[in-house]
């Protein structure tokens, strides 16, 4: 199982430990990361550059698909929102005539988008190609006695056509599955597919931030000893912005955000420290001594 | 078949007036629809069932309610869609994000309110011509996309922003407002993208794509609310945090391929603004301390200049 | 709301009462387009005015109809100008549609969905204007002050409370009655309030026999889909794959009469040529992109509640009841006989519809006949004392309801409605015949004896929809009345009224209008009078496709 490894901007940036604890869990899952082909890729927009360019943005995940293409394997993010940017330019990359257009622009380099699938997200793969059975077989210090509230980040979740949840129906709950296969309880909660604010955070602070409360709180209020997020986006606003978000509502919450893959590399029996749960900005302790580990 | 449903129920008459859960079972026909199911019950079952609803093929836009949690219109809702595998029963809610008044009907007054808000009449200038104006098919058949809107407020009742700011136009205005920018015809574009440049406007909008999915008639509010962020930026509104936040972004990645978050930050807030670097410099330390800075010096792809290629090349286009 | 922007035009003070939002209003289900002839694009208002003279079976009003189609250019350019985003051609300008009963494509379009489009417009027009909306108030009754009218009762659902809204003049603007017939293309707010009211006031309904049942409606709900699909080149096929229009009208073929076809159709059905009681509307040869853009909305309303895709499979269709021809009868100034009581759109009968509507006739007639009215009363009320009415009528109203919310043990309206709309559509639709209307007669005498004691569940005054789904089956109860009334007295068939048992027209005994009027107390059958047909130009001929 080898994939073109594209990180997205954050991971490398303001969220350093989902990159690490990725690497190291594709390591020990035997999951071959090829990190060079998209070194050339460059940011998806993330949505805001397709606010001031549609078509810019388009033409630049086309351009990165056509990395991949190239490099011939297939695609592997770790960000919901890159997930979801790039699923939508290829949607729209369907049309014959808008992708030979947008090709016009890549010929320069010599790249030429084919129209072939385009990336998947670390947690489908872990489902669609890993095999759930395969992935819980590896699982060696399971969560057992923890709950864990999913929050899967606006651009996995929608448009549903361009996530392809019609012919991959799991996609849909991906995430609680998991949180289920690591031996934890899932705490559901309202609001486990809704916004959890980051894209108008520079704009209206206030109303990022409640959306930060109303969606931990809400986690806590169903027990949850810690939430999982597949996009580092959602992360950099639910950890980073926690106690800004705790200010504002008065109120203490004091909830771990994990990411996606540090929830994975405790169940495989990963330390830890490599995967940086000490570089949090809400501290990770309760979710390790409750699993008994020293944090 | 055989059909179950579960309704919020409000009588605000009663003793003490208070939401309850109220089961129905139905036999119904294989197409129907929920909206089919509480039209039987309030005809032959329970009168006192308050649900709007006129057309029952999504051109009224009167019944707009959430079933098992997500904001649909009842008379396209097919029971055997949303019943599941086990026949359980079907939960119908009151649209979200606005006032209860009855059972599912609930207060529009705030949805019509912010619609008047944004002028929605055509503002053409200079007397009309003696025919009709002269425009192209294509210009209004992409209107007849945004003019599709029939107003039923399930977009409304799933907004993110609504739930918790009701200053925000919403999802309904937004792309109301839209129909006349887009309208050739109209010459008060610039005006009416000034006026969404504010609070409760366009930058209001957190992307979260619920509108997108719920809208009944692929209006699509939040891609029409985006298409305005483009034109008003076009438009030279370009000093408020979404313009720039937009334009820093935008050059950050033309120059370097990738984003800085460090960079971003302090160029959608101007790096000497006082007041917003205080508020940030708390959590920048943390996030220092942490290793979670970002580097200072500029992340770049091997080979930047490919992608400032391409936004020069397709930014050139259209000058 | 057209009369409220004309009337507002016109400097006097006007208020819209509405028992929905407006924009909720059943013109919103119009999908096909609207008729005109453009004098500079070398159409002839003539031309316009016979066809549709014609397809009225020779019953409609011909000064009428010279008005309207005199008028709808201007119309049409009116609506334009407020925002209306009519299809163009290939220069820019209006674009046109071919639509049934016409020789000539006059109609315009916006996509397929045009009533809820010009419905829009109007809706920001009045929003623009600050003409006072009474949003959700249902009128109860009209008010009447010396055999003239002033005003009208309303309940505020919000509050359930009733207020007497004195008014110089009222313009019943109210729509149809669809809900009268099982199943039909009308949204469930069709109840013919509007007719009821007037009638019960003392004003004459005319042609009420007259009730057009719409070719292609969908079996499962009773949907309508759009005369536009004919119009744009669709085919009627039945079981056995043949165009059967062929035999009934090989000129016109899909687009002739709405009646021609509807009787062709329920002809194949009749004599075994049908699939499920239905025969089929078959776009496929039209192509995917072109029913995407044109014909979308009824695309996907064949998909969701028929199951098939217009553009991949033959959809099943079956007439369905749509439209009264018939209504309140008026002059062209949409003027009643009864002083200070207008009436307008389907509500009306001036006639220009006479004994068939032809599609895309019937947006024109609510917008030029809406301004018409909106002009004369404003003119009028200027000229007038204050309306008189006693504010007793408020009490008078309220206890007449709560008299109904206090009834114990009855069955609910829903059963009774059925039973009504079933007697309709079996006795009333496309073949009537004595036996079958005198059955309808006699149903209906049954059915007002328990609607004396249906009941209403819900004793509350807030959002009292029990209650006002009651009020609402007297309205029908009394529309059903003038209907069967209409239908026994015409003694021949013409237009949609057509009688097995008294096939062909009689020009000669028939070319009146029927005019029905409440009966005084103690009679059991309502009033009939006779009024001649106004021929201007055309004397009637034969009517072939």
């Amino acid at each position: 199982m080898k994939y073109a490894f594209y990180p997205g901007c954050v991971a490398r940036g303001a969220t350093p430990e989902l990159y690490t604890s990725t690497i190291a869990v594709c390591e020990k899952l035997g999951i071959e990361l090829e990190t060079t082909s998209m070194e050339a890729a460059s940011c998806t927009g993330s949505g805001v550059l397709q606010e001031k360019n549609q078509r810019l943005g388009d033409t630049l995940n086309a351009r990165n698909l056509a990395l991949g293409e190239r490099a011939e394997l297939p695609i592997m993010t770790i960000c919901s929102t890159c997930q979801g940017v790039m699923g939508q330019a290829e949607k729209r990359l369907e049309d014959a005539d808008y992708r030979a257009s947008v090709n016009e622009d890549l010929a320069e380099e010599g790249l030429q988008y084919k129209g072939n699938p385009g990336p998947r997200h670390l947690l489908w793969i872990l489902l669609e190609d890993y095999g759930l059975e395969k992935l819980k077989a590896q699982f060696i210090r399971p969560l057992t006695g923890l709950k864990i509230a999913p929050f899967y980040g606006c651009y996995l979740v929608r448009p549903e056509d361009a996530l392809a949840f019609e012919d991959n129906p799991d996609r849909k709950n991906s995430l609680e599955i998991i949180i289920e296969a690591v031996g934890a309880e899932v705490a559901d909660f309202p609001g486990k597919t809704a916004c959890c604010g980051f894209p108008i955070l520079t704009i209206n602070q206030t109303n990022s931030m409640k959306m930060v409360s109303n969606h931990t709180l809400a986690a806590k209020r169903e027990g949850a000893t810690a939430m999982v997020t597949p996009c580092p986006l959602c992360h950099l606003n639910l950890d980073g912005y926690q106690p800004t978000a705790s200010k504002q509502v008065g109120q203490p919450i004091d909830l771990p955000i994990l990411h996606l893959p540090q929830l994975l590399g405790l169940a495989l029996g990963i330390e830890p420290e490599v995967l940086r749960l000490n570089k949090h900005i809400v501290e990770t302790d309760k979710v390790l001594s409750a699993m008994a580990l020293t944090p | 078949m055989d059909v179950a449903l579960n309704v919020r129920r409000f009588d605000p008459e009663a003793e003490r007036p208070e939401s309850y859960y109220q089961e129905f079972a139905l036999e119904v026909d294989e197409t129907a629809t929920v909206l089919d199911g509480l039209i039987q019950v309030r005809e032959e079952v329970d009168g006192t069932l308050a649900v709007r609803c006129s057309c029952r093929s999504a051109i009224c836009g009167s019944c707009a309610m959430k079933v098992n949690g997500k904001g649909v219109l009842g008379c396209t809702t097919k029971f055997i869609d949303v019943m599941g595998p086990d026949g359980a029963a079907v939960t119908v809610e009151p649209a979200g994000n606005m006032g209860l008044i009855k059972d599912l009907v609930v207060e529009f007054d705030a949805h019509w309110d912010k619609i008047k808000a944004i002028e929605p009449w055509l503002k053409p200038s200079g007397p009309a011509p003696e025919a009709e104006y002269l425009t192209s098919d294509q210009d209004m058949l992409h209107l007849a996309g945004v003019m599709g809107c029939i107003q039923s407020g399930v977009c409304t009742s799933e907004c993110t922003v609504l739930e918790i700011d009701e200053n925000f136009l919403g999802p309904a205005a937004l792309a109301k407002a839209y129909r006349f920018v887009a309208d050739p015809r109209d010459d008060a574009d610039v005006d009416r993208l000034g006026q969404l440049n504010r609070y409760g406007g366009i930058w209001d909008c957190t992307r979260c794509m619920k509108c997108v999915e719920a809208c009944p008639k692929d209006v699509d509010p939040m891609g029409r609310i985006m298409a305005m962020r483009e034109l008003a930026m076009v438009a030279g509104y370009t000093d408020n945090n979404g313009a720039s936040h937009a334009n820093a972004f935008y050059d950050i990645v033309k120059r370097n391929g990738l984003l800085n978050e460090f960079w971003l930050i302090m160029k959608t807030f101007g790096m000497f603004n006082i007041p917003e670097m205080l508020k940030l410099a708390p959590i920048g330390i943390k996030a220092f301390f942490r290793g979670k800075m970002p580097p200072i010096t500029f992340d770049k792809i091997p080979e930047p200049k490919s992608v400032t290629r391409i936004f020069e090349k397709v930014e050139g286009r259209n000058k | 709301m057209r009369a409220a922007l004309s009337a507002a035009q016109n400097g006097v003070d006007v208020a819209v009462v509405s028992k929905v939002y407006p924009v909720r209003s059943h013109s919103n289900a119009a999908q096909g387009g609207i008729n005109a002839a453009m004098a500079d694009r070398g159409d002839k208002w003539e031309d316009h005015a016979f066809d549709t003279i014609k397809g009225s079976d020779y019953l409609a009003d011909q000064d009428a109809v010279e008005v309207m189609a005199q008028e709808a250019g201007a119309e049409i350019i009116g609506m334009e100008h407020m925002g209306a985003a009519f299809n163009r051609g290939e220069d820019g300008r209006l674009g046109v549609r071919n639509f049934g009963g016409q020789r000539d494509a006059r109609t315009f379009f916006i996509a397929d969905f045009t009533g809820q489009a010009l419905l829009h417009v109007l809706h920001e027009q009045v929003l623009k204007s600050g003409v006072r909306v009474y949003e959700e108030w249902f009128v109860t009754t009209l008010v009447m002050d010396d055999g003239r009218c002033t005003g009208a009762v309303a309940m505020d659902m919000r509050t359930g409370e009733l207020h007497y809204m004195r008014a110089k003049a009222v313009i019943m603007a109210s729509g149809g009655l669809g809900r009268v017939f099982e199943p039909s293309t009308n949204a469930l707010i069709c109840t013919g309030d509007g007719i009821a009211q007037a009638y019960q006031a003392g004003a004459g309904v005319m042609d009420m026999e007259m009730v057009q049942y719409h070719p292609t409606t969908l079996k499962n709900n009773g949907a309508l889909m759009s005369e536009a699909a004919r119009g744009d080149g669709a085919y009627l096929l039945n079981s056995e794959g043949e165009r059967f229009m062929e035999r009934y009208a090989p000129n016109m073929m899909e687009l002739a009469s709405r009646d021609v076809v509807s009787r062709a159709e329920q002809t194949e059905i009749n004599e075994g040529r049908s699939i499920d009681g239905c025969v089929l509307l078959d776009a496929r040869h039209l192509g995917e992109k072109f029913i995407s853009e044109r014909l979308g909305q009824i695309r996907q309303l064949g998909i969701d509640f028929a199951g098939k895709d217009l553009a991949t499979e033959p959809v099943p269709i079956r007439p369905g009841m749509h439209y009264i021809m018939g209504g309140i009868k008026t002059n062209v100034d949409g003027l009643t006989n009864i002083p200070g009581l207008y009436a307008a759109g389907e509500t009306a009968c001036v006639s220009v519809h006479g004994g068939n509507r032809l599609g895309a006739n019937s947006l024109l007639d609510t917008l030029v006949f809406g301004r018409r009215s909106g002009v004369h009363a404003s003119e009028w009320v200027k000229s007038q004392p204050a309306a008189g009415g006693d504010a007793s009528v408020e009490g008078t109203e309220n206890a007449r309801l709560q008299a109904i919310l206090d009834r114990k043990d009855g069955e609910l309206f829903g059963p009774v409605r059925t039973a009504l709309g079933k007697t309709m559509d079996k006795n009333l639709a496309v073949y009537r015949d004595q036996a079958g209307m005198e059955a309808a007669w006699a149903d209906l005498l049954e059915l007002r004896k328990r609607f004396e004691g249906v009941v209403v569940h819900d004793k509350g005054r807030i959002f009292n929809t029990n209650l006002i789904f009651t009020l609402e089956l007297g309205f029908m109860l009394d529309c059903a009345e003038t209907i069967i009334a209409g239908a026994l007295e015409r003694k021949e068939s013409r237009g949609a009224h057509t009688r097995t048992d008294i096939p062909g027209r009689n020009d000669a005994e028939w070319l009146k209008h029927i005019v029905v009027t409440k009966a005084p107390e103690g009679q059991d059958t309502p009033n009939i009078e006779y009024v001649p047909v106004t021929i201007t130009q055309w004397e009637p001929q034969e009517r072939k496709y």
